[in-house]
């Protein structure tokens, strides 16, 4: 090999693998958060409603559910959703008639005194159903807590939010939704 | 938890009193699957919460009688392809099962190569010019 | 207002210094080298002293630093506690990614001077300690300029957090990262000396001569830092195993595997002068991979359980890594042609035939682990699709090729050099295989029917035939000779025959090793078990007691653990403690197994759900038990893996010479 496709070698194989890395280094693969699915059909349920929301939503609330939805995971231990709540609250009043907003407190067996403190602390006025066996996390395939999705009205997931979600987010989602 | 415990009692062959949680293939099957908050864990082997669950999950279908592939798919089907630990034989995937034979047999071919080039090499007489075959005999005649 | 000299300023000083002697050193060895000059040349030389004497100051002001909690250090104030003990300090030198950089950096200085120091004049030497120092700058630079652990914070806090609650579970924090550094410092050596060869068109064997001792220490070194790790992992992650093809264990597995086969190879070039350009690629393959790995774990590439916290240090190692590629490949496919060589075989079965045949296949599982490593990250890059690669792939892929590199591990050493002689090829074979298939067949009626470790245990037996037919093919033929009995000829050869006998030693680990891990792999059993308190419960042949629930409380940590008691046969064996620690900085507790350690298999206790002394209604206690046969054998052989590494290093002594008998009369 003459020494110029030698150098040639080289000096692709260092392209090749610095363009991975430098990609590696810039995307959010470090992260080590899994697939977000868009278009997953997402699984129903049928979970019982906290106590103060059952006189407006009734003991247990079903997916799906003919409107768009956005399903919130929260647990009581988890401070980036008490952060998150206030914003939640504050995009669901606005949007409350056009779409509905369940919470899901997940991942906290045996908190039951902590859970309701949660709500008191946050004031939030929509419905928030137990996940009792922890199952609908696995079913969503969660990622963690607080994590937000964006169900279409034909079931269809729209869209993911894994961590904290601020007002903007929010309502870009929502515009997307309600088109 | 309990419920649990009476349910397993059985199943799982050992033939003695223990109150078993979780088996042992649970184990076997969560060291297949990817925990899904944590940063590089298995499911057997992590302490996070979603993995425990998930463990309880396993248990729970070995119980009802799930062969191995399908409580692996039931978990593939919420968390995609990314939560197993083996990747699928399928698409790009493909590729990081099938570099390691083509390149293992491009090694095994070089290295045939290069030792058949040696032996050759080896086998062939030295390329002398006739100048230093002179040289070599002016030399010998000076000693005497 | 008088400036305030405090050790942050110090330590800055120092490191600051370093940094400029080492600019100096570089150019002034440059300099030397170019024009043959011997005062240029010494002078670089002495720098390098000074450079570690910079370092070695900047160490000791950090290290006063911490065991005096001297909050005014950032790096202190940022990793350090008030209520950790004395050793647990001294370890947090190197618990954050600031502090590692510093002590990487101070070891490649530490190197670079003992080279300096030891090295035998020659045309390689000043280039040599060149590129040690280029490599040095680099690290100095960082800590220097980018990480500044001895920034002085004006207002210092009270107290620190304290380092990683994983990192202080454990003494043997204080041994495995210094054991990595030691190890991948130690193998810049020879990637130098390659370099100086390179540069000075002089790529025979003249060095590799220098380079052997440092290389075999750097890859003993780098040997025993992974299986420390192992073990580390094992004593303190409570799921019971010591491997887990995490990415940080595997980058830094990649470069050992290189080293290992340059190690074989080395003897190659020795005897037969072949292989030339080949050792120069692994060398440099050695190092690249080396600084590949650090930077991938510094930067926030991969996802992994040990990676550094993601920092500002990532593109500095990235482009180091490019500029290593480019200058070390490059000046390697410049030169290329000059280090060719005719490769001469004259028969593929022979030791250089076993010998490249191992290297392609170390080669080979190296790419492997390095492709499933990096497949997530390519597939990403390509598709935008997110797949894992773990241990199952890995598992699947790297046995096949590691049980035929153990194969080759019995029949290369006993093939003679050129070409194998076929009556006695065959007679050795015979055994071997004949031993293999008589093991094999003993342990498949005692019971192990599982492929992997039966076949293990085949192929060892075939390994110690062979270590028995070298040993006698040593030992006999010096018995017919009348010059003594088996046992002293054999101590003889074995204390005349530091290197041969000392591979022979690592090789014998290799096997311990092997079959240490084929049985904690194969027949491992694993559940998760309640434990009413009071009540016995059975898990194999051991039955176990929770007879109650303690708690230990220290300025650092408090632990909570559960009393368990063993018996087998109704015999009482020990009492075992697993607990679950809760660090002062941290809200994560760190759960702290139980290890029964017998020779024959584990015992190993992990709680799996906190406990409560103070809560009456805690009744039970659910821990995850596990027992792994043979798995002691992993740390025995790392220590006779040591051993034997250590005695290969040790200078043959000297021969006496043998006094004449008798006259020879012509």
């Amino acid at each position: 090999m003459v020494f110029v496709t030698r150098l040639l070698l080289v000096l692709v194989a260092t392209a090749l693998l610095g363009g991975l890395f430098w990609f590696g280094m810039t995307s959010s693969q470090g992260r080590g958060l899994g697939p977000t699915q868009v278009g997953r059909v997402m699984p129903g349920f049928s979970l019982p409603v906290f106590a103060r929301y059952q006189a407006e939503f009734g003991e247990t609330l079903s997916l799906p559910s003919g409107k768009p939805v956005v399903v919130s995971f929260w647990a009581s231990w988890c401070g980036p959703c008490h952060a998150q709540a206030p914003t939640l609250e504050a995009t669901w009043r606005r949007y409350r008639d056009r779409v509905l907003f369940i919470g899901v407190n997940t991942q906290d067996r045996g908190n039951e005194r902590q859970a309701e403190a949660f709500l008191d602390q946050s004031g939030i006025s929509f419905p928030n159903v137990k996940d009792v066996n922890n199952r609908l996390g696995v079913d969503y395939g969660l990622f963690g807590v607080p994590e937000t999705f964006f169900i279409r009205p034909d079931g269809t997931l729209q869209h993911r939010h894994a961590g904290p979600i601020s007002a903007a987010q929010l309502r870009a989602q929502l515009e997307e939704l309600l088109q | 938890m309990k419920l649990l415990v009476l349910i397993l009692l059985g199943l799982v062959g050992l033939g003695q009193a223990q109150e078993i949680l979780l088996d042992q293939r649970v184990f076997e099957i969560g060291r297949q699957l990817r925990c899904p908050t944590c940063i590089a864990e298995t499911v057997a082997d992590s302490a996070e919460g979603i993995s425990g669950e998930m463990r309880l999950i396993i248990q729970e279908q070995l119980v009802a009688g799930k062969s191995e592939g399908e409580i692996l798919a039931f978990f593939q089907e919420r968390y995609g392809d990314w939560v197993l630990l083996d990747p699928p034989r399928r698409g790009i995937y493909l590729l990081v099962w099938a570099l390691p034979v083509v390149v293992g047999l491009l090694a095994g071919t070089l290295l045939l190569i290069y030792i058949r080039r040696g032996q050759q090499q080896a086998a062939a007489p030295l390329d002398v010019s006739s100048d230093e075959i002179e040289r070599v005999r002016a030399a010998l005649r000076q000693e005497g | 207002m008088m400036f305030d000299l405090s050790l942050g300023h110090l330590g800055m000083a120092s490191i600051l210094l370093a940094f400029a002697l080492t600019i100096y050193a570089m150019g002034s060895g440059i300099v030397g080298a170019l024009k043959q000059d011997a005062s240029l040349q010494t002078s670089a030389r002495f720098a390098a002293f000074a450079v570690f004497l910079a370092t070695t100051t900047a160490v000791v002001v950090m290290l006063v630093a911490l065991l005096t909690d001297d909050f005014s250090v950032q790096y202190v104030a940022e990793t350090s506690s008030r209520a950790s003990p004395t050793w647990i300090k001294v370890a947090t030198l190197w618990a954050a990614l600031d502090g590692s950089l510093l002590l990487w950096a101070w070891m490649q200085t530490g190197y670079t001077a003992l080279l300096a120091l030891v090295a035998l004049n020659s045309a390689l030497r000043p280039w040599a300690l060149v590129v040690m120092q280029g490599v040095q700058l680099f690290f100095l630079a960082v800590v220097a300029f980018v990480v500044t652990p001895f920034q002085v914070l004006p207002i210092p806090p009270l107290d620190g957090p304290g380092p990683n609650p994983l990192l202080q579970n454990h003494w043997m924090m204080a041994l495995h990262p210094i054991l990595m550094y030691l190890g991948f410092v130690g193998l810049t050596v020879p990637f130098a000396y390659a370099m100086a060869a390179l540069i000075t068109r002089r790529p025979g064997t003249e060095w590799m001569q220098p380079v052997r001792l440092w290389t075999l220490a750097g890859w003993g070194f780098l040997a025993l830092g992974k299986i420390t790790g192992g073990w580390w992992s094992y004593e303190v992650l409570g799921w019971g195993g010591y491997w887990s093809w995490d990415p940080v264990e595997n980058l830094s597995f990649v470069p050992w595997l290189t080293a290992t086969a340059f190690l074989h190879s080395a003897q190659v070039q020795e005897r037969r002068r072949m292989l030339k350009a080949w050792n120069i690629l692994l060398v440099t393959l050695t190092f690249a991979l080396t600084i590949l790995s650090t930077f991938l774990i510094r930067s926030g590439v991969l996802s992994s359980v040990h990676a550094f916290a993601e920092g500002p240090v990532g593109p500095w190692f990235f482009g180091f890594f490019i500029l290593v590629m480019l200058f070390s490949f490059g000046l390697l496919a410049l030169r290329w042609d000059q280090v060719r060589d005719r490769s001469e075989f004259d028969s593929a079965v022979s030791r250089e035939g076993a010998i490249l045949s191992g290297n392609v296949l170390f080669l080979a599982m190296g790419f492997v682990v390095l492709l499933g490593t990096l497949f997530p990250l390519i597939v990403e890059a390509v598709s935008g699709q997110l797949v894992t690669v773990g241990a199952p792939f890995f598992d699947r892929v790297t046995v096949p090729i590691w049980l035929l590199i153990f194969i080759l591990m019995g029949i290369g050493p006993l093939l003679p050099w050129r070409r194998a002689e076929g009556q006695t090829l065959a007679r050795n074979l015979a055994w071997m295989v004949g031993g293999a298939l008589v093991a094999g067949v003993l342990a498949y009626t005692l019971g192990i029917r599982r492929t992997y470790p039966l076949l293990t245990v085949a192929i060892a037996a075939y390994n110690l035939v062979s270590l028995g037919l070298l040993i006698s093919g040593v030992v006999r033929p010096r018995v017919r000779q009348g010059l003594g009995h088996a046992a002293s000829i054999f101590t003889r050869y074995a204390y005349e025959n530091r290197r041969r006998f000392g591979s022979m030693v690592v090789h014998f680990s290799v096997v311990v090793m092997a079959l240490g891990v084929a049985g904690s792999s194969g027949y491992r059993v694993d559940q998760q078990l309640n434990f009413p308190i009071g009540e016995r419960v059975t898990f194999g042949q051991y039955e176990l007691l929770v007879t109650g629930l303690f708690e230990e409380r220290r300025p650092y940590k408090v632990s909570r653990g559960a009393t368990v008691e063993v018996f087998h046969d109704d015999q009482f064996v020990t009492t075992l403690t697993p607990r679950i620690n809760l660090f002062g900085n941290s809200p994560q507790p760190v759960s702290t197994p139980s290890v029964r350690y017998t020779f024959w298999s584990d015992l190993y206790l992990n709680l799996a759900a906190s406990v409560d002394p103070h809560d009456p209604a805690q009744q039970s206690v659910i821990i995850r038990v596990v027992q792994s046969p043979l798995i002691a054998w992993i740390w025995i052989g790392a220590v006779i893996l040591a051993l034997g590494t250590g005695y290969a290093l040790l200078p043959n002594p000297r021969r006496e010479p043998m006094a004449v008998r008798e006259r020879v009369t012509t």
